[in-house]
């Protein structure tokens, strides 16, 4: 992100609320990330996913919309754009899956291991995540914190009902208390910034 | 399932019902049944919606057991769309029903003279084909509640809307789901025609009185079934992400990998498509009061479709599938999610193909009858198919008449059937078997089935692109295996990754019979079913030049991967070398 300013925003949010966020991680959010390292250190490591639940649970991963078979030789460049997905139903679905018996038939279009220079430095990625990972990976997406243009997340917060702002127990804007009802506020984030924001959602009391 | 009832609709005198062994269909089922007996007496060059064509409905081998997702329903003709050999099938009541009867096939024969239009009632009693011409012109929904008041809420029912009765190419065949709604369809091929031909309205199928079909090893048969939906339950496709999202979870995947046709195949990436998806459906289809997990006929344990409500929590439709929503969505470039539920419920209703009917839609766009994502003329459209117009009727008749009527080039059809939602510039494997089924293209004509297990034709290395000849050729033997034994083609994912469960299913179909199954038996199985398929279309004009796909796959690239079809002509014709 190239932009100048960037607001911190953090949530306290009840559970019930996570799936509001769902919109945003299927289309896609933008997060820090160490790059120039293999996907599969990118999820161990630096998004701590277990390997075994990437091996049994993350069965489909796109990589610049290319399929991918090896988290090995798929090495994460900035700006890289990453969608996780769970099990697909159907032919294509099985096409799409990661080292899949039906690899074969998305060949033209599936990811191969290149040998260019990619700098290994800090930067960001554009993640995706798909069905049932949303659930189960977003919680810590959202945690770890997600930048997101302000226009976009002020589109966010007005369409929300109700019911998502009592679900909002606490907000703190660059670490002051805010009352979540003015997050909705169109002309609360300069216009061209960036937010970084993070979302917690505690267990229930 | 021991008897075979033909109705000769033509009869003088009056329509005439002889019930009859099963003779040489013995054993058979789904499409087994209806493509042998379409290939062996339907003469190959009939008119489609002639006195000659015949409609043959058949449940699977395993349909009206206690056998878990054994719904499905095959029809079978020759199509008025492609004029190859065709079988649609459906999930819906019918056919646990009939088979509860005892019917392994009931076909509709020879035509009436006349105007009148019927109903058949088969039940216990037998059957009786009644004359009722205050049914003219109904779509499904009021047909069916019109139906009910006289026949009731313990019956299934198939009819007919105003496309079939106007022998609309598109036209479909509506099967009522277990709350009596016409909302699962033979939906492909115009087979819906064909039944109007016949001047059929609706047939009514009662089973009062009747028992499940009893298993010769019961107790293995139970034990079978029960290690079958423990396999199920246990998979991530069927136990999880079907239940949860349905098939329109392949919305937000197939847009990644660029393959999600937009705008006509223009593009491989609709940019609104993750409001589509199956994940916002979902969420929607619950704050609605609706459902997002939902069985289409009982006895179906991944219930992967859903009640779709409109924001004041009336009911609009069932979950429209992943094919509909891109269909009447992305290839159209609409992307609200209501306006393609309420294209799915005037598909149902006038009782039209959803894939065909959307991606006429997307061609007449590319005619300029309308804006791509003009959500309005969309559906004005479908009020022309609903009202019958001249315009409609040209509609109606499917992609390819629109695009021919309109002088539009980019019309995505093989043997004049719409292609589904996948494009085969981007995943090239699926362009094998759309360009090859003998259907026209279809996307269930070679699913993913267990062929890693059952090894059709030796062992293929899947990872050599060469592979992938072998590949659609294993899957389509496969699936006319399964889509003869009645199981909803879902089950796919979980047969495919857990052995034990296809052992399951092998010994549900070997206890069932009193014989032993194996892996080869499924696949000459397949082998008998399309190999009558390839005869029929080849004895009706089809040669290997109709195993193409249209020109523009080869000579326009498509984004994001700028990629055509590159499988070639030779290859192609090897598909069925077996
Ligand atoms: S999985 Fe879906 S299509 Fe198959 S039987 Fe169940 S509800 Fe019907």
């Amino acid at each position: 992100m190239k932009n100048k300013r960037k607001t911190n925003l953090i949530l306290n949010m009840d559970q019930d609320q996570l799936g509001d966020f769902f919109p945003l991680l299927q289309k896609g959010v933008t997060v820090e990330a160490h790059v120039g390292c293999s996907l599969e250190l990118l999820l161990s490591h630096q998004w701590q996913i277990p390997a075994e639940y990437a091996a049994q649970r993350i069965t489909t991963i796109f990589l610049n919309s290319r399929p991918i078979d090896s988290l090995a030789t798929a090495i994460i460049n900035e700006d890289a754009v990453i969608a996780l997905s769970g099990a697909m139903p159907g032919l294509v679905g099985a096409t799409m899956r990661r080292g899949g018996y039906y690899a074969a038939m998305r060949e033209g279009i599936t990811h191969h291991a290149t040998n260019g220079n990619v700098v290994d430095r800090n930067a960001t990625v554009r993640v995706k995540l798909f069905n049932l990972l949303l659930p189960e990976l977003g919680p810590g997406f959202l945690q770890r914190g997600i930048i997101i243009p302000a226009g976009e997340l002020s589109r966010f917060f007005n369409g929300k009902s109700e019911y998502f702002w009592q679900g909002c127990r606490s907000a703190l804007l660059d670490n002051f208390p805010i009352l979540p009802h003015l997050l909705s506020r169109e002309d609360l984030f300069p216009d061209q910034s960036t937010v970084r924001l993070s979302v917690n959602f505690p267990s229930p009391d | 399932m021991d008897k075979i009832a033909r109705i000769d609709m033509g009869a003088a005198g009056g329509p005439k019902v002889t019930v009859g062994d099963l003779g040489e269909y013995a054993g058979l089922g789904g499409r087994a049944m209806t493509s042998l007996m379409v290939a062996a007496e339907v003469h190959p060059l009939a008119h489609p919606l002639g006195a000659e064509n015949k409609l043959v409905i058949s449940p699977g081998m395993l349909s009206g057991t206690t056998g878990s997702m054994t719904g499905r329903l095959s029809v079978g003709c020759k199509s008025p769309l492609t004029g190859t050999i065709k079988e649609s099938n459906a999930g819906g009541q019918a056919a646990q029903v009939l088979a509860r009867l005892g019917y392994a096939a009931v076909v509709l024969e020879g035509k009436p003279e006349g105007d009148d239009l019927y109903k058949i009632v088969i039940n216990k009693d037998g059957i009786q084909v009644i004359v009722d011409n205050s049914l003219k012109l109904m779509d499904n929904y009021p047909l069916v509640a019109k139906l009910r008041q006289e026949y009731g809420d313990k019956v299934a029912y198939m009819t007919i809307g105003s496309a079939g009765e106007r022998k609309l190419l598109a036209a479909s065949i509506a099967c009522t789901d277990p709350e009596l709604r016409p909302t699962r369809h033979c939906g492909r091929g115009g087979v819906g025609a064909v039944m109007g031909a016949k001047r059929v309205k609706a047939i009514i199928i009662d089973d009062a009185g009747m028992k499940m079909r009893p298993p010769k090893d019961p107790e293995k048969y139970r034990d079978a079934n029960r290690k079958f939906v423990e396999g199920l339950r246990k998979h991530p496709v069927t136990g999880e992400g079907l239940p949860a999202y349905g098939t329109n979870v392949l919305t937000n995947v197939l847009n990644e990998a660029g393959g999600y046709p937009t705008n006509n195949f223009k593009s491989g990436q609709f940019a609104d498509s993750a409001k589509l998806s199956g994940e916002t459906q979902a969420a929607l289809e619950i704050q609605r009061g609706g459902s997002a997990t939902h069985g289409c006929h009982r006895g179906c344990v991944i219930q992967c479709s859903g009640i779709y409500n409109d924001k004041d929590g009336n009911y609009v439709t069932k979950q429209p599938e992943y094919e509909t929503v891109w269909s009447h969505g992305g290839h159209c470039g609409i992307s609200n999610l209501d306006t393609v539920a309420k294209l799915d419920y005037m598909d149902d209703n006038i009782g039209v193909d959803t894939i065909e009917m959307g991606v006429t839609i997307g061609v007449a766009m590319d005619a300029g009858l309308a804006e791509f994502g003009d959500d309005a003329a969309a559906i004005r459209l479908m009020e022309e198919v609903e009202k019958g117009t001249p315009l409609g009727r040209v509609l109606g008749s499917g992609a390819a008449i629109t695009g021919k009527v309109f002088g539009v080039e980019r019309v995505p059809v093989v043997k004049d059937q719409a292609l589904p939602a996948y494009d085969p510039r981007a995943v090239q494997g699926i362009g094998v078997t759309y360009a090859t089924t003998t259907q026209g293209a279809d996307h269930t004509a070679g699913y993913a089935i267990a062929t890693n297990i059952l090894k059709v034709g030796g062992d293929v290395d899947p990872l050599k692109t060469e592979g992938q000849i072998e590949l659609s050729r294993n899957l389509q033997i496969a699936t006319a295996a399964i889509d003869s034994t009645g199981m909803c083609l879902f089950i796919a994912f979980a047969i495919m990754d857990q052995p034990e469960t296809f052992q399951a299913l092998l010994d549900m179909l070997g206890s069932f019979h009193g014989i032993t199954m194996t892996g080869d038996d499924v696949v000459a199985l397949g082998k008998k079913v399309l190999s009558a398929e390839r005869d029929f279309n080849t004895r009706a004009g089809f040669t290997k030049h109709h195993d193409r796909l249209p020109r523009f796959f080869y000579n326009e690239p498509i984004a994001p991967h700028n990629q055509t079809f590159m499988m070639k002509d030779e290859e192609l014709d090897e598909v069925f070398n077996w």
